[in-house]
């Protein structure tokens, strides 16, 4: 390929270039699970403490969606390493095809999410805004959802972000902006897109898979 | 970077995940007691190591990379491992009753 990369005047080669792009978007995924442990501290804490609120709480979320969920998001990972393994390639279609069906698998899920939390509003499941849960386990139970609404909240906004991005990366692909010598965003915006992925798969068993043998 | 892995290794990767995602979601149907939560979590660590490894192209990294990956991991521990003893070594004592101030 006689294309090359463009290199920006503090750096010596292609390479170098690239593992500082690399080495950042690393830098601010370590701090972004930084960002969100927190979150799974205080459920480390309500899971411990008050573990049948919890187990209670976890029935009231449906298992179903949030399993689809995960699997639409898994695959939506797939589809962003194979973009990124098209750019890779100098494979303008596939790249911009693939970008196309990672945004849509990222709107799908948020979209499903969207609604679960549309059907815990009527079951009367927001601590704060519209709670009502009697029993002695109501106060864990609030606990939990408190929780669950701001760590899928906060990750539907990364997830939103994600999606925003690659949209901006689909509308420069279809120019020709990325190829097989630089592909850079492509690669780091897939790094964010599958940070995304993993708090998911956390968050998975943790709100829907408490105690389901009951 | 000329040398790309085969899109075998992705569609590999992805049915490895979805295996596991049909397993941790089956598991939590069989009364195991602790082991439901143990396992739960062992199944999302290896997903999230696959994703890492397969798919974040932790796999072709330079040892930099994966030293703030790592990194990142014991940042956490540290985090649930001290919080976790301060909470764990709280005793809850009701105060003593004292009048109001007036």
């Amino acid at each position: 390929m006689s294309i090359s990369a463009h290199i920006a005047e503090h750096f010596e080669t292609p390479a170098q270039q690239w593992e500082a792009a690399n080495l950042g978007m690393w830098v601010f995924l370590a701090t972004e699970i930084l960002f969100f442990a927190p979150l799974f501290l205080g459920y480390l804490y309500g899971r411990t403490h008050e573990p049948q609120a919890f187990a209670q709480a976890s029935h009231h979320t449906n298992i179903l969606l949030g399993t689809t969920n995960t699997a639409v998001l898994l695959t939506s990972s797939l589809t962003m390493a194979l973009a990124v393994r098209a750019a890779s390639a100098g494979a303008q279609r596939a790249l911009r095809n693939l970008l196309i069906a990672t945004t849509a698998l990222g709107a799908l899920f948020v979209g499903i999410k969207a609604w679960e939390w549309v059907m815990d509003w009527h079951e009367q499941l927001v601590p704060g805004l519209h709670f009502n849960y009697h029993g002695v386990f109501a106060h864990g139970v609030e606990f939990f959802f408190f929780l669950y609404f701001i760590m899928t909240g906060l990750h539907a906004v990364h997830l939103s972000i994600g999606i925003v991005v690659i949209l901006v990366l689909t509308k420069r692909a279809a120019r020709g902006r990325y190829n097989a010598a630089y592909h850079t965003p492509v690669e780091v915006a897939g790094l964010y897109w599958h940070f995304v992925d993993v708090i998911w798969i956390f968050l998975y068993p943790l709100l829907y898979l408490v105690e389901r043998y009951r | 970077m000329t040398s790309r892995p085969p899109i075998a290794v992705y569609i590999g990767t992805w049915a490895a995940l979805m295996i596991l995602l049909a397993l941790t979601c089956g598991s939590a149907y069989l009364s195991l007691g602790k082991w439901n939560t143990t396992l739960n979590l062992g199944i999302a660590a290896a997903k999230a190591l696959l994703v890492a490894i397969f798919f974040m192209h932790l796999r072709h990294a330079t040892a930099l990379i994966r030293l703030f990956a790592v990194t990142a991991i014991f940042m956490l521990a540290l985090l649930f491992g001290l919080s976790s003893g301060d909470y764990a070594t709280r005793t809850i004592a009701p105060a003593a009753w004292t009048k109001p101030s007036e």
